[in-house]
């Protein structure tokens, strides 16, 4: 038995957050006593900087540009059973989400999405965000593994590697695979760094109610010296927003000196990509809005009476 | 496109975001003032669909719903936006961690009728983001997720899948495929009022399928969010709120 890391990939290349997934396992290797693998699932990925002698490294030799799910699913399950894992752990991203769940068809096990921490007491309990964030599903691993599990990225420190160790590496040959390239990346442009340098980062949510008021929301914004305006998900859905101001899974990570969350539920997809800001502060008059939880200071208030008045205040003070 | 396409679109009814949910015995309760609606990320599938069929590239559009009676309103929904059919597959009960038997039910309806099974990325209450997945996987198909964008070919179908705000792939797809929506692929229409009258006279067809439903309950308990943070609540009416936090914010060298 062992547990198996499967890295994640992001601008085709491994993606650091995976050693967040490496210290989830070596937590449960302690408590079960198991070995931990990592397989970086593609040869051109970098993969061979993650080595070391606390792991082995198995790195399937099929490129990203061969992309296919099913494909991958078939490789990596031989993988499994050669290693007979019984832990599988990936990193909730679009690009993991797409085929880690299809693995738990052919091995028989079962898959649980989007977790966000882990106890490790007699049984390891895995808790999630559930009924769109307003409960936490707490579920005990029963010991009929092979079990599946996606994390959130940001959830767990990301592992320190001692001493990398070129020898750990497996490479695994794929026979007979189909050399044709299969699918193309496309990389936007981003012209918009404002969310990469504001200090203050002002986030709008669904509870803003139309695209008027997102002028309220930049006139918050315009009181703090250097600033940006963001949004959620839904919010750039609706055209409120561009998709460049997008925070959360499918959007970006920020990490400015404060976050300040206004109308925002606070969706686990959302809450992954604030994790860096130094401090948030979040606005909404709903007090069980789930967004207080990650939060240090929060307003329970109406954002349309707050905003105004604290402008008002920040004016009067600065006369 | 050689032949028009026959598509499933698989529609979960959701509580709409103010629903309020208890927790009674570990296990979770919604009010029973609660509105359901169509799920978010399923209204977009459902829009891709009917695009193909305006542009008369479709030969029939069902929808399917598994879950209790309830759930009728949500596909009745569907007929209103233009879907053809509706079907039913009455299971009773809370399935929010089973995505893998609301896979196997619908498996167990499509019968490989379809080209093209579409449903949302993931569901706005359970957010498993697997059910798509599991029917590709269960079937064979192929499949992608979080489409952004998709074109017909003669044979194939290609999909622009989001990795991130600056990040995609694009790549072909044969039929059959199980293709799972990300939001930003369209905005999904408002029911005209032809549609609306002629869905009033609609049949919506019940099935009961034939599958056995596992007690996942025994394993599994809910709790209120644990918080991650100690948050300060800032009170006092609204004024004072604005001078503690101008105060806060001034601390924290922004202001």
């Amino acid at each position: 038995m062992s547990i198996l890391v499967i890295a994640d990939v992001k601008n085709q290349t491994v993606n650091p957050s995976t050693l967040e997934l490496v210290t989830i396992a070596q937590k449960i290797a302690k408590q079960k006593n198991l070995p931990v693998n990592l397989l970086i699932p593609f040869g051109n990925i970098g993969g061979d900087s993650y080595c070391a002698s606390e792991f082995k490294t198995y790195i399937v030799n099929l490129n990203i540009e061969q992309y296919s799910a099913p494909t991958l699913v078939k490789h990596i399950s031989n993988i499994i059973r050669e290693v007979d894992a019984t832990y599988i752990i990936g990193l909730h991203t679009p690009f993991t989400i797409d085929y880690v769940p299809s693995l738990s068809v052919g091995i028989n096990a079962q898959c649980i999405s989007q977790i966000h921490s882990l106890e490790t007491r007699e049984s390891i309990t895995v808790i999630r965000g559930s009924h769109a964030g307003k409960l936490d599903q707490h579920i005990v691993i029963n010991e009929t593994p092979p079990i599946i599990i996606t994390i959130l990225p940001g959830s767990f420190e990301p592992y320190t590697i001692s001493e990398m160790q070129n020898n750990n590496i497996t490479t695994i040959d794929i026979p007979e695979v189909d050399n044709r390239v299969n699918c193309e990346f496309i990389t936007k442009e981003m012209t918009d760094k404002s969310l990469d340098e504001a200090d203050v980062i002002v986030g709008a949510g669904k509870g803003i109610g139309s695209q008027e008021n997102v002028s309220l929301v930049y006139e918050f914004a315009k009181v703090f010296p250097h600033s940006a305006v963001a949004g959620s998900r839904i919010v750039c859905d609706y055209g409120w927003l561009p998709y460049s101001k997008q925070i959360g899974i499918t959007g970006k990570s920020i990490s400015p000196k404060v976050y300040i969350a206004c109308a925002i539920s606070g969706s686990s997809q959302h809450v992954a990509g604030i994790k860096g800001a130094k401090t948030i502060i979040a606005i909404n008059k709903d007090p069980y809005a789930p967004i207080f939880n990650v939060s240090h200071y929060g307003v329970v208030a109406d954002i349309f009476e707050f905003i105004p008045q604290f402008i008002d205040f920040v004016n009067a003070k600065r006369r | 496109m050689d032949k028009k396409l026959t598509i499933l679109v698989c529609i979960k009814q959701v509580p709409d975001s103010n629903a309020v949910v208890h927790i009674n015995d570990g296990m979770p309760e919604y009010d029973d003032k609660t509105v359901y609606v169509i799920n978010r990320y399923d209204e977009y599938a459902l829009e891709e669909a009917l695009q193909l069929k305006d542009r008369g590239l479709t030969l029939h559009i069902h929808t399917v719903s598994v879950g209790p009676a309830r759930v009728q309103k949500a596909l009745r929904r569907s007929l209103e936006m233009g879907a053809d059919e509706a079907y039913h597959i009455l299971i009773d009960g809370d399935t929010i961690n089973t995505p893998d038997i609301i896979a196997q039910a619908i498996i167990q309806f499509a019968q490989h009728r379809y080209d093209i099974i579409f449903t949302g990325v993931m569901s706005e209450d359970a957010m498993n983001q697997q059910t798509g997945q599991l029917i590709a996987a269960m079937t064979g198909y192929n499949y992608a997720t979080g489409v952004t964008e998709l074109s017909l070919n003669k044979n194939t179908i290609t999909i622009t899948r989001e990795l991130d705000a600056q990040e995609s792939m694009v790549y072909e797809l044969q039929f059959p495929c199980v293709i799972c929506v990300q939001s930003s692929i369209n905005k999904p229409r408002y029911p005209s009022l032809s549609n609306v009258l002629r869905a009033r006279k609609q049949e919506i067809v019940m099935i009961k399928p034939d599958i056995m439903i596992p007690n996942k309950k025994t394993n599994c308990y809910f709790t209120v969010p644990q918080k991650t943070t100690q948050c300060q609540f800032i009170e006092g009416n609204v004024s004072q709120q604005v001078s503690q936090l101008y105060t806060i914010l001034h601390k924290h060298a922004v202001l």
